[in-house]
């Protein structure tokens, strides 16, 4: 890193987003990555002056800035009818990460494999050749197959999802708003990003519509506070409908099928017993829609 | 007089007999019992001496010190767990901008003929291992410098398996067998048998604050700042590396955040320091990151250990059969727990370390014994609900009231008062209503488990106090407080044997200079070694401040005593404040010095106690929650009970993580841990932590000393665990294989 740069408007972040340059929002996932070489930007875009950490009123719905912090979201009055994004806000990490840590980075931060985080291996997803964990240690990856099975990180990824939140991205060529799901992908050989953002892209917010009559969030964690999900639910019902989506079971955030919540996740063999907690937290979360 | 007398000292217990310096002691009378005796400072709660400093960011720690100039080290390690490093690019390394000197295996260090062998290896055989260290002006240059190395590491073939090192016979250490009566006859013959194969996980200490050390020449010179436990083990083996007098080298350890059995001694840490500060004639600092703090700075070793336990429709246990595999770690010292916590007459041992390309352990918090108690524990109860027994019960049945290895007394053991008052506690009588269904939905049950350790200490070690014109007194000890309140502890004593108020009393330690020897913070001996000598130190310069108060006052001192700063006749015809006495030194001091008396002869000296564990159990989603665990340890005379509360949560916390939470996780391929970080091994949470409630047998151990307090380092640490996994048996009928619990190995426990 050579260069930081702490722009007052969204339109001066975006014009300094080019070729080696990160965005940051609370940088608590970004230093990490520098730390151990999984990023190396010559400039840090710290974007916390750049206006868009603001929750405001959208017509029936809301829209939430991505510099907004965990701990703001989980605190604010404005969003106690979308409780699932409150609780995953809450459930995620530790307090003092919460304070620092931001809605936009915790949507677009990286899979917590360790063997894509170690510094000893160069896995498939960072751009090599093998998925370790396949080989290797994975009692705590996804339930999916294929070429790379880390699993999605983010509390409030399938919180926003079952809430029907839209993904607001900006560039310097202009806006797009895409379904939450629809910010991610599987990686493939020609590209192991996991988002769809492309380059000078910036997620900017989220946009949340009328509230459910109902959600909850449960997770299930390696300890009582301060770690990842092993395994997350979100759920949310309007009218009769309901709606489920998990973390840590496929390395993106996936939508679950309420009749069938292990649909198309088999297991990998050190994995498997995650399906059974997928099972509980999902009967869990849709009892406490009512 | 002085004389030198030969005292049987433990540590960990390893026994050893060692010349010990007795002089008189003016305090050889011991304090009375806690109840009997009316005390102004010992038995009351005293706040942290060093308490504000730490939790407001004043301390200052060894990895805070900056010095102008000083150099910062960086240090390349083996990615695999077997490896040859076919070349190192020293010359290229050499030229990036801000590097001052690199190290490798084969460079001189040390005293003439001195190398780096031993503290880089070209051959490593843990991943971690270090290869080289480069020196620079800022810790980026030194990194870039290591990059630079272009190190050529070619990986080997490496053994991570019990099994496989067994058939090898790969063995760090000579396997260990342990015989006495006949195992395989009694068990057979007996009413009831269980056998139990469990796994226990490495641990690995995780002190906030790194291994580190910051060193400076000056001249022939050295003074290192470093975050150990052991300050005069560091000055010896930096003497020693150096070729040096000892008086030449100042080690000073003010803060420490921090040990629980590591930073035994002068670590590579010191050792790179001090050479590289020696080459480039600048001070030089070596922090560990948290990688390699993780990776390399030893652990308590991973066992799978099987235990075969019979007993009798009484409710005697007739044998104990317990065998261990070691993950390239000590079985302890001296006698197995599992031979001499209760009374057995038949008894088998056989223990193997193994020689994995893992990294070799040290000590961590009661080394060999925690790991053997969690096992042995669950056996015990086993072996209880199979005779029909009530688990306490059956362990009060067994009560034995000798050490059965050397058939020696104890000096005292109060462990029969602990089951007592910590069943009253936890309410054991009751602990089947846990059984009925809860409203939450969990299911929950209560566990016990036992716990022997030694903690004795013994000579040498010194104190002397001297008393200024101020009216404060200072208390100069050779402690290295590791944040265990051992300071604390020492100015609480000093204070009742002073007639002072706590306040009055100062407390240094951390250094060598004055060169007034306490032993290393280890074993539990800091308390038992130290505070005896305190008191005798105090024993002298409250008998000279009461002599000169009967110039002072006119009367006789013999008429004269001292209560928390009030100097007072028999008959309270005389009660003056001390400063009345003190104000009158000008520049003058009084000084008192003293010292820890031999051990006793024929006896053993060890630490007991029991605690409950009650657990809540979510059988869906395979979680383990420890909900409340009361303690209640035979320590001997507690001093500050508020410390000694401390003491015994944080040795339960730490248990917590060994039962629930930590374990390192090896990649096959490489044979790397994949959890070197702590977003990965995870430590307990103040969430994680249960309701605590703590007591004492509260029973002084006169034979021991003239304090009569034995350690709490390690005992708290000892028992938790096996009270939380017989908790889970209690709710749920099933045994776990191993630790940490994880959900993925309850889920499979429940199943």
């Amino acid at each position: 890193v050579t260069a930081y740069a702490r722009p007052s408007s969204l339109d001066e972040a975006l014009a300094l987003l080019g070729d080696g340059a990160a965005p940051m929002g609370g940088g608590t996932d970004l230093a990490g990555q520098i730390d151990r070489g999984l990023a190396s930007p010559a400039t840090i875009v710290d974007l916390q002056d750049a206006g868009i950490g603001a929750i405001e009123r959208d017509g029936d719905g809301i829209v939430v800035g991505a510099t907004a912090t965990l701990a703001e979201i989980a605190e604010a009055t404005e969003l106690v009818s979308y409780m699932v994004f409150r609780q995953a806000a809450l459930a995620a990490a530790s307090a003092l990460l919460r304070n620092t840590g931001t809605l936009g980075g915790n949507l677009c931060q990286h899979t917590r494999c360790w063997y894509y985080r170690g510094v000893e291996w160069n896995c498939w997803l960072g751009g090599g050749e093998t998925c370790y964990a396949q080989i290797g240690e994975h009692w705590k990856h996804g339930l999916q197959t294929g070429d790379c099975i880390s699993a999605h990180p983010s509390d409030l990824a399938p919180a926003l999802h079952v809430l029907g939140g839209t993904v607001l991205v900006r560039s310097l060529g202009g806006e797009r708003e895409l379904a939450l799901l629809d910010l991610y992908r599987r990686p493939t050989s020609d590209n192991r990003s996991l988002v769809t953002l492309a380059p000078g892209e910036l997620v900017v917010g989220v946009r949340l519509p009328v509230p459910p009559d109902a959600s909850a969030y449960e997770r299930a964690g390696e300890r009582q506070a301060f770690s990842f999900p092993l395994v997350s639910v979100a759920a949310a019902k309007r009218g009769g409908e309901v709606t489920l989506a998990a973390a840590g079971v496929a390395n993106i955030p996936v939508g679950l099928d309420p009749a069938d919540p292990l649909r198309d996740l088999p297991g990998n063999p050190q994995s498997e017993w995650k399906r059974k907690v997928l099972t509980a937290l999902a009967e869990r979360a849709v009892a406490h829609l009512g | 007089m002085a004389r030198l007398v030969k005292s049987v000292v433990e540590m960990e217990g390893r026994i050893s007999e060692r010349w010990a310096l007795v002089e008189d002691d003016e305090a050889a009378e011991p304090w009375p019992d806690p109840l009997d005796g009316d005390f102004a400072a010992v038995g009351r709660p005293a706040p942290r001496l060093d308490g504000a400093k730490r939790v407001t960011g004043q301390a200052r720690y060894t990895v805070d010190i900056q010095l102008p100039g000083m150099l910062h080290v960086e240090v390349l390690r083996s990615p695999f767990a077997h490896a040859r490093v076919k070349s190192l690019d020293v010359e290229q390394a050499k030229t990036v901008p801000g590097v001052r000197a690199v190290l490798t295996p084969d460079s001189p260090a040390g005293a003439e003929g001195g190398s780096c062998a031993g503290l880089l290896f070209a051959e490593p055989d843990y991943a971690g291992c270090p290869i080289a260290a480069v020196a620079a002006d800022t810790p980026e240059a030194a990194r870039a410098g290591v990059i630079a190395l272009s190190a050529d590491i070619e990986q080997l073939p490496h053994i991570l398996d019990y099994e496989e090192a067994l058939s090898r016979e790969l063995f760090e250490m000579d396997p260990r067998e342990t015989l006495r009566g006949d195992f395989e006859s009694a068990y057979a013959a007996a009413d009831a048998r269980v056998e139990l194969t469990f796994e226990t996980p490495t641990e690995i200490h995780s002190a906030l604050e790194p291994h580190s050390c910051v060193a400076r020449w000056d001249g022939d010179e050295l003074t290192v700042w470093a975050s150990t436990k052991a300050m005069f083990g560091t000055r010896a083996g930096l003497a020693r590396a150096f070729g040096m007098p000892q008086d030449q080298v100042r080690v000073l350890v003010e803060f420490v955040g921090g040990s629980f059995g590591a930073k035994a001694a002068a670590g590579k840490e010191a050792l790179f320091a001090a050479e590289l500060a020696r080459q480039t004639g600048r001070p030089v600092r070596v922090a560990n990151d948290r990688h390699a703090e993780l990776n390399d700075t030893g652990n308590r070793p991973p066992t799978r250990q099987t235990m075969r336990l019979a007993g009798n429709k009484d409710g005697k246990l007739v044998a104990v059969e317990a065998e261990s595999l070691i993950g390239r770690g000590s079985p302890g010292f001296g006698a197995s727990p599992a031979f001499v916590l209760y009374r057995v007459e038949n008894v088998y041992g056989l223990d193997a370390s193994l020689k994995l390309n893992v990294r070799p352990a040290n000590a961590f918090r009661a080394p060999g014994t925690m790991e053997r108690i969690t096992v042995l524990e669950q056996a015990i109860d086993d072996l209880a609900l199979e005779l029909g027994f009530d688990p306490l019960e059956f362990r009060r049945r067994n009560h034995v009231d000798f050490d059965q290895a050397s058939g020696e007394p104890y000096s005292s053991k109060a462990l029969l008062d602990c089951y007592e008052r910590v069943a009253e506690l936890a309410g054991w009588a009751e602990r089947d209503r846990l059984l009925r269904p809860h409203p939450d939905g969990l299911l929950r049950g209560m566990g016990c488990a036992t716990q022997i350790w030694g903690g004795g200490g013994g000579p040498p070690s010194h104190a002397t106090i001297r008393l200024g014109g101020d009216g404060i007194a200072t208390v100069v000890t050779g402690i290295q407080d590791v944040g265990t309140g051992t300071l604390t502890a020492a100015q609480v004593v000093a204070a009742e044997e002073l007639g002072l108020p706590v306040a009055q009393v100062r407390v240094t330690g951390g250094d060598t200079q004055p060169n007034i020897y306490a032993p290393l913070a280890a074993g539990s001996m800091t308390v038992p070694s130290v505070m005896p000598a305190v008191r005798s130190a105090a024993a002298v310069v409250r008998r000279k401040l009461l002599q000169l108060a009967g110039d002072v006052f006119e009367v006789s001192p013999d008429d004269l005593s001292i209560r928390e700063g009030q100097i007072r006749s028999k008959d309270r015809s005389l009660d003056r404040p001390y400063s009345e006495v003190t104000e009158k030194l000008g520049n003058a001091t009084i000084d008192g010095s003293g010292s820890r008396g031999p051990n006793p002869t024929g006896k053993r000296v060890n630490t007991f106690g029991c605690q409950i564990a009650q657990v809540a159990i979510d059988t869906a989603v395979g979680e383990v929650r420890v909900e409340h665990v009361w303690a209640v340890h035979d320590v001997g005379r507690v001093v500050n009970p508020l410390g000694a509360s401390s003491q015994v949560e944080g040795g339960i916390i730490q248990a917590i993580g060994f039962a629930l939470s930590e374990d390192r996780v090896f990649d096959p391929t490489t044979g790397a841990p994949t959890n070197a970080w702590l977003d990965d091994y995870k430590v307990p949470t103040i969430a994680d932590t249960p309701e605590i409630t703590v007591d004492f047998a509260h029973k002084p151990d006169y034979e021991l000393s003239n304090v009569g307090s034995k350690g709490l380092g390690e005992p708290p640490i000892i028992p938790t665990a096996a009270a939380i996994v017989n908790a889970f048996r209690h709710a749920t009928g099933r045994r776990v294989t191993g630790m940490p619990m994880t959900r993925k190995r309850v889920l499979e426990a429940l199943a």
